[in-house]
């Protein structure tokens, strides 16, 4: 047998009236379909051993919404169909018993089709005002004026089904929470409450398939604050152990202030991430390892100071932006060196920021230079190298010398064109 | 005839010479070298820097130090490992490591200064050590001054030894003197041999950079040179 709530009104609640209805069809049933905006169909087998009565059933359908603010409409039916057009269109709880479905829904008009305002206006035309007008036309000649859609319309109307029921599942929930019996104070006492509430919690995650893509700890403090603490690793995960250690790290850099008198955990669900290992590459970092290390080394990190350095697409040289640490699979790059390549590089290290020098140029190039640390006459040079760019926003514009400065290594020099001052920019290395 | 190809290539897979960089199986503690990057380097050091141990690379300026470590980095990096350079003075360039060939994406960098200085930044290197994540680990301390590094409690490279030790894992120190290394360590002596220099009065052109690299374990010395660009 099957059941239909209709919602007529929803009282003061924020709630969509469907998600109401659906928490009410929940409690009794698990397959139980919304049929928006305002109505949802249940699957009623198996309940009558709870009522016996239909009636009974109905009655109770109709209590459990409106406990819940919800002036309900109640239909049952053995047919999906006939349940949601009689719920919709009969006030009260209506209950039709099997094989009756179609006298039932007959004297209804042919709005509780929900059909197109064309269509409704050519049945008109017809001269067809009910539902039972409708299911006594000739299925041939509906056929052949409608197409497949006219045996359709007549089925319907007599109340019979075109398609099974789907269920709507059930909003997921992730949360936890634990009241404590007296305050706690310090982090030690408190990962052994937080191993207590994430253990059940990642256990649901891991047996609905799902992972926390993220994870807000939400403590209750003595005096009535709450600190809440959102962390969002670079992978979903559903481990405590990792979960834990995350939290710890974050709370060790941004402490509660004041004892703890109850945790709430609650996680943002995601479906679990597939991985596809392969046979020759590298085995690649578990992402709740590496945000455990990241979690570590935060101080480091905070900011976006520390992390993979990106180099910018300019002529400005040694441009780049640092991001987050987070390598991906691995890809061999394209344009790596090859095989037998194996010389190494001469490299800069950079002075950040560079250091202001003084130049002694003789016959147009550098001759001396004196700076922070370093001093003496230079022996070799190679340049002027020039380069500029960003003239439509913050104009750059440089003469570089690659120098060898007696006794004290290579470096790199150069002159900012624009202001005629000379600065360290490295050594080479 | 086919049983003995067979034989052949079951003792060349138990040999793992099939494919001569075949990453590690799953779980398999990686006892080899690591390449420095640089082929006559990786024999005069038996294979490379060795795993589970505390190397140096340490020199005057200008003698070749980074550049060798970033060849060892762009060796790992571009067969997808992941390495991490803990730069407590922020001397790191970016766009010199991507021309030597280093996957960035999966370098990590620590941008020093923080506050706490040398500390902080040999507490990091011991948790990077400690993650297991990461195949090489660079500690650039180039640079610093020696009173510093002298303030050091004189335990730390111990302890870092230790901590390195049951690992799979390099820790590269670069230094401007001699600093320390672990007892199966390589500490590499660099010498700088001046750059070379092509052409005359504008547009000559500095090619590179010539070196000398000694470790105490062996006699010959290796010369070397870093190139400025390809």
């Amino acid at each position: 047998m099957f059941g239909c709530l209709w919602c007529i009104t929803a009282g003061a609640s924020s709630v969509p009236p469907i998600d109401l209805l659906l928490e009410v069809a929940h409690e009794l049933t698990p397959r139980a379909q919304a049929v928006p905006p305002r109505a949802v169909l249940l699957d009623l087998a198996g309940l009558g051993r709870s009522w016996p009565q239909p009636m009974e059933l109905a009655e109770a359908l109709a209590a459990a919404a409106r406990r819940r603010g919800l002036t309900p409409q109640v239909a049952l039916s053995w047919s999906r169909t006939a349940a949601l057009m009689l719920a919709r269109e009969r006030a009260g709880p209506t209950v039709i018993p099997a094989g009756q479905e179609a006298a039932a829904v007959a004297p209804l008009p042919l709005a509780a089709l929900d059909l197109a305002p064309e269509r409704l206006e050519l049945f008109r035309r017809w001269g067809l005002r009910t539902l039972g007008d409708l299911a006594a036309l000739p299925p041939e000649g509906l056929a052949a004026r409608l197409g497949t859609e006219g045996p359709r319309l007549a089925r319907l109307a007599r109340g019979e089904d075109d398609r099974p029921l789907v269920a709507t599942p059930a909003a997921e929930s992730f949360a936890c929470s634990l009241e404590l019996d007296w305050p706690v104070d310090g982090l030690e006492p408190l990962a052994f409450l937080l191993a207590r509430v994430l253990e059940p919690l990642c256990a649901t995650l891991v047996a609905r398939c799902r992972r926390a893509a993220a994870l807000t700890l939400d403590l209750l403090l003595v005096d009535a604050r709450h600190h809440r603490r959102t962390l969002r690793p670079a992978a979903p995960a559903a481990e405590a152990r990792t979960w834990r250690t995350l939290l710890l790290l974050d709370l060790e850099a941004h402490p509660p202030g004041d004892a703890i008198q109850a945790i709430t955990v609650s996680a943002e669900p995601t479906l679990a991430r597939v991985v596809q290992f392969s046979l020759l590459d590298p085995a690649q970092p578990s992402p709740e390892r590496l945000a455990e290390a990241m979690a570590r080394l935060h101080e480091w990190t905070d900011g976006g100071r520390s992390g993979a350095a990106l180099l910018v697409d300019t002529h400005r040289p040694g441009a780049f932006v640092v991001s987050t640490f987070a390598p991906g699979p691995f890809r061999p790059a394209a344009g790596a060196l090859k095989e037998g390549e194996d010389a190494p590089r001469l490299a800069l290290r950079a002075y950040r920021p560079p250091l202001p020098a003084r130049v002694t140029v003789a016959a147009g190039v550098p001759a001396a230079v004196s700076a922070s640390g370093l001093y003496g006459p230079i022996t070799h040079c190679a340049g002027p190298w020039r380069a500029s760019g960003d003239w439509w926003d913050a104009a750059w514009s440089r003469e570089e010398w690659d120098v060898a400065v007696q006794g004290r290594g290579l470096f790199r020099l150069y002159r900012d064109r624009l202001s005629g001052a000379w600065f360290l920019d490295g050594e080479l290395d | 005839m086919s049983a003995a190809l067979k034989s052949q290539l079951e003792d060349l897979l138990k040999a793992r010479r099939l494919q001569r960089d075949a990453p590690p199986l799953r779980g398999e503690r990686r006892l080899s070298p690591l390449s420095s990057g640089l082929r006559a380097l990786d024999e005069l050091m038996g294979g490379g820097w060795p795993r589970g141990q505390v190397s140096e690379a340490h020199g005057l300026a200008s003698s070749g130090r980074t550049g060798l470590a970033l060849a060892g980095v762009s060796a790992l990096t571009r067969k997808g490992a992941l390495a991490a350079w803990v730069d407590p003075l922020d001397r790191f360039s970016p766009a010199s490591a991507s021309d030597a060939g280093v996957d960035l994406a999966r370098l990590l960098w620590l941008r020093g200064p923080r506050p706490g200085g040398l500390s902080r930044a040999l507490a990091a290197t011991d948790v990077l050590l400690g993650s297991s994540l990461f195949d090489l680990v660079v500690l650039d301390l180039a640079g610093v001054p020696r009173a510093d590094l002298g303030r050091l409690p004189h335990t730390t490279w111990h302890r870092l030894q230790r901590t390195v030790g049951p690992l799979p894992v390099v820790l590269l120190l670069l230094t401007d003197a001699h600093l320390a290394h672990g007892p199966g360590g390589v500490s590499l002596a660099l010498s700088p041999g001046g750059g070379h220099w092509i052409g005359q009065g504008p547009g000559r052109l500095l090619t590179g950079l010539a070196s000398q690299a000694q470790w105490s374990r062996r006699v010959q010395a290796l010369r070397f040179d870093l190139q400025a660009f390809s």
